[in-house]
């Protein structure tokens, strides 16, 4: 450590909520120059970590010190934390759309000396200055509300670039991208690494921890409890040190059953596409049977989730959806809901939780039929089924009065499982269910889904991680474009294959139409 | 394992009720210990503010407003507000009273013509706003306008009377302590609003609708009905509010209502009920309406000018606002700005749980 230069490094940080110790003395050290995994659990200390390093939770607020470089600092505030050289790179985009991407990236920073106005030359020159050092081909002038999800994410970064940051810190960067819009990511990562930037990356994702970081600090309970180097890296220590056990199969057994009832059956599903966004879906078909876990692979933007989206109704589309043992097809969300077909959709924040709603609510909305007569809601009665759903998928809350807000994503993701089961689907289609939860949550949502199938259950799973649609999918179909372009069963199928099939599917097309647009990484 | 071991609440069965009323008795107490401490404070520097016909006087006034006040606290709930309340009551009477005096309609058509009148305006704000998606603040400032004009319109700006004799009997009737049927009604359609938001599927759909339309549509709820039929309430009940002024005051006048629309919002923001949706209680509503109506009351009482006391009621609301945003940020958490963060606010701030127990 000596010989190695240090840009952060926090020294027994100790930081309390009303009384309960989030963080219990951590020291962390990042050296200059490099990748630097920040991991954990959600309730790990983290966040909290993360917000006192970029001035969210002020100086005062907790114990310990920050060094950057030789320097002892106290941030007060997020603007702080930037002016001394702490970038900060939210999860979500926090993008102002009706502005110019040059705009966007030195928003709160315009005019640059110039009184109040807007030098637009200047700033996008620098813009363009910046972006030739990410390696992007992105124009500074055109408007952000033409870019795509993970371009603005990049211009966020050049938001935090250009203050010229000591220590970059991005937080779980990858959460909506696609396969390749990774693999782009990361090889800006890896520029900005050789150019000499710092950078602390937050992740859940093991996979993207062996493949891009250079040494890796493991939180638990709010202590440190593993420093790992690059040289060390292996998923299985790391999980190890995460959980404070052994994982000991990522994904459960489970063989479909041979000769099962068909239960959805799905023909010439066609949606609209959205233009900018996806080209919808065109004339797909396929079948689900009782007891089936049927896994969509493709990339963002693919179609895969509309297909999710116009089974239950939720989008208008063309085309046939039947279930078994219900005469009418299924067109709109209370038919699909009536024919037993329930949607976990991907976003909890935007179309999944009720933030005015406590836990216990938030899981018997839609389904308060139920515990109730003549309309009446029996207090009893729902309260006794929601301390059962509780119990029975593990959901960690205080009580089904506390508020949804203060759960870990993990728990909060099992409350949103509660709630689409408690209505006993027989057909169910999650999308993402494993975003941005924990590793042993993660666990614990694939052993779900692979009960459910156990029970006859038809379920279709979407994941943007091919090896998690892969591990728990008995028969992958594969979507690039808003078609069906093949299909593997379990065991005949590899990230590498759905890969080559996808750009197969994708070269076809090219030849006949313009190609959707790049994320604008030259290579 | 009992879950509710650990609740701060007062124990009892019932999850969500509780829980409303966990989040919401801050509010709701505040308000009520604040129309206390006023009344009494008024009440030192003036005795006469406490005497039986001033109070009367509040009580009066505060069924009036009070009855659209329960409608507009289930829209706000469901997510909208309406502004054109305070025209509809107008147009409602001065029509109700038209179609007695000069249609010689018998008084129960002639009622049932006024209420028609406010649904069909409500179903066309409701249906403008979810279906058309023009925003509730344009449309029904709108109408608001729309009817102010209709009511010059239809009377040609006169007064319409005399009515009926029994109108004015009816509107006359003290039914205890001297207040009358309005009163009667008011806490009648208050204490069934009240359950129905607490106790029934209805209510609770409300609140999902009023907090994220789209999770309510996902679950399986009709938002667009929810958010229709509450337009279409509080329009009723702006009618009914609008139609016991004219028999209080045995005539239909044109200016029935006018300024309504803010007293009725402002008072039930300042009791608690949110103007983003998805929060709120009658109570606290109806309490809220109390403490404004007992400062406006109070400061003529003492003296003060009518001025000041708009000047007092426009402070009072948005310290109303500021304290109750305060509180959410202090006691719930940052969810009400779902933006302004690292996006990893929910685990920070996580108890120590349950013990684990499914496996």
């Amino acid at each position: 450590m000596m010989s190695e230069e240090t840009a952060i490094r926090t020294i027994g940080i100790v930081k309390s909520f009303a009384g309960v110790q989030a963080l219990r003395g951590v020291d962390l050290a990042v050296r200059r120059g490099e990748i630097h995994a920040l991991l954990g659990q959600n309730g790990a200390g983290k966040s909290t970590l993360v917000k006192i390093l970029n001035g969210v939770h002020r100086a005062g607020s907790y114990t310990g010190t920050i060094l950057l470089g030789d320097k002892d600092v106290t941030f007060k505030s997020p603007l702080e934390a930037r002016a001394e050289g702490v970038g900060y790179v939210p999860q979500e985009i926090e993008i102002l759309e009706q502005l110019t991407v040059a705009e966007n990236v030195f928003a709160g920073q315009m005019g640059l000396g110039r009184g109040l106005m807007v030098h637009r030359r200047t700033i996008n020159q620098r813009t363009e200055a910046i972006f030739a050092e990410m390696g992007l081909s992105i124009d500074p002038r055109s408007l952000v509300a033409m870019l795509t999800a993970a371009q603005r994410h990049l211009v966020m970064i050049a938001r935090a670039l250009s203050m010229r940051p000591k220590v970059l810190m991005l937080d779980e960067p990858t959460a909506s991208l696609s396969g390749t819009e990774v693999d782009q990511l990361f090889a800006m990562l890896r520029r900005l690494r050789a150019n000499g930037t710092t950078m602390i990356y937050i992740t859940h994702r093991l996979p993207e921890v062996i493949a891009l970081c250079d040494r890796a600090t493991i939180l638990r309970d709010g202590r440190v409890v593993a420093e790992i180097d690059r040289a060390e890296f292996n998923e299985e220590r790391i999980i190890y040190a995460m959980s404070g056990q052994k994982l000991q199969r990522l994904y459960p057994h489970h063989e479909a059953p041979a000769n099962s009832d068909v239960l959805l059956r799905v023909r010439k599903l066609s949606v609209p596409g959205r233009f900018g966004v996806n080209r919808g879906v065109s004339e797909v078909n396929f079948d689900v049977r009782a007891g089936e876990i049927v896994g969509l692979a493709g990339l963002l933007g693919s179609g895969r989730t509309e297909i999710l989206h116009a089974i239950y109704g939720r989008i208008p589309f063309s085309g046939d959806v039947s279930v078994a043992h219900h005469a009418k097809s299924v067109r709109t969300t209370s038919e699909a809901r009536a024919a037993g077909i329930a949607l976990l959709t991907e976003d909890r924040k935007r179309d999944g939780l009720l933030f005015n709603l406590p836990v216990g609510g938030n899981i018997t909305i839609g389904n308060l039929q139920k515990f109730a007569h003549h309309d009446i809601i029996s207090r009893s009665s729902e309260k006794k089924a929601i301390l059962e759903a509780m119990r029975a998928l593990n959901v960690k809350a205080r009580s089904p009065q506390s508020s949804v807000a203060h759960l870990s994503g993990g728990n909060q993701q099992k409350l949103l499982f509660a709630r689409v089961l408690m209505n006993g689907p027989r057909i169910l289609l999650l999308d993402e269910p494993t975003k941005g939860v924990d590793a042993s949550t993660r666990h614990e949502i694939y052993r779900l889904i692979v009960e459910l199938a156990d029970k006859g259950v038809a379920l279709i799973v979407v994941a943007s991680e091919l090896e998690e649609v892969i591990g728990l999918a008995d028969r992958c179909l594969v979507v690039a474009d808003g078609r069906i372009v093949d299909e593997f069963k379990r065991g005949a199928c590899d990230e590498e294959r759905v890969l080559r099939s996808i750009a197969s599917a994708q070269a076809a097309i090219a030849s006949g139409a313009q190609m959707e647009t790049n994320i604008g990484v030259c290579a | 394992m009992n879950l509710a071991a650990h609740e701060n609440a007062p124990a009892s069965a019932g999850g969500f009720g509780n829980r409303m009323r966990g989040l919401l008795s801050v509010s709701e107490l505040g308000v009520f210990v604040a129309v206390v401490a006023i009344s009494l404070i008024f009440y030192a520097i003036a005795p006469a503010f406490l005497s039986a016909q001033n109070i009367r006087a509040i009580i009066n006034f505060v069924s009036f407003v009070g009855i659209i006040a329960i409608g507009q606290t289930i829209l706000m709930i469901g997510g909208e507000f309406d502004l054109s309340v305070g025209s509809i009551a107008g147009l409602s009477a001065c029509v109700t009273a038209m179609l007695m005096k000069d249609a010689h309609l018998p008084i129960f058509a002639a009622i049932i013509g006024g209420l028609a009148l406010g649904a069909v305006i409500g179903l066309v704000n409701g249906i403008v706003v979810v279906k058309l998606k023009i925003p509730a603040f344009i449309q029904t400032l709108g109408m608001l306008f729309i009817g102010q004009g209709l009511i010059q319109v239809v009377t040609g700006g006169n007064p319409v009377y005399p009515l009926p004799e029994s109108v004015g009997d009816f509107g006359a009737t003290r039914v205890f302590f001297g207040l009358g049927y309005s009163f009667v009604f008011f806490f009648i359609a208050g204490f069934i609003a009240d359950f129905v938001l607490r106790r029934t599927v209805l209510g609770r759909n409300l609140y999902a609708t009023g907090g994220n339309a789209e999770v309510a549509r996902l679950v399986g709820i009709n938002a667009s009905l929810y958010k229709i039929c509450a337009f279409v309430f509080v329009s009723v009940m702006a009618s009914i509010s609008g139609m016991f002024v004219m028999a209080d005051l045995a005539s239909g006048i044109t200016s029935i209502g006018t300024g309504w629309e803010l007293t009725v919002i402002a008072g039930v923001v300042v009791g608690g009920v949110s103007l983003f949706g998805g929060a709120g209680t009658i109570i606290g509503g109806l309490l809220g309406m109390l403490l404004l109506q007992v400062i406006q009351s109070g400061l003529v009482v003492i003296g003060v000018g009518a001025n000041w006391q708009q000047i007092a009621v426009g402070t009072i609301m948005v310290l109303a606002v500021g304290l109750d945003l305060l509180r959410r940020r202090v006691f719930i958490g940052a969810h009400s700005k779902p933006t302004g963060g690292t996006g990893g606010a929910v685990a920070t701030t996580e108890q120590p749980t349950l013990p684990a127990n499914a496996n």
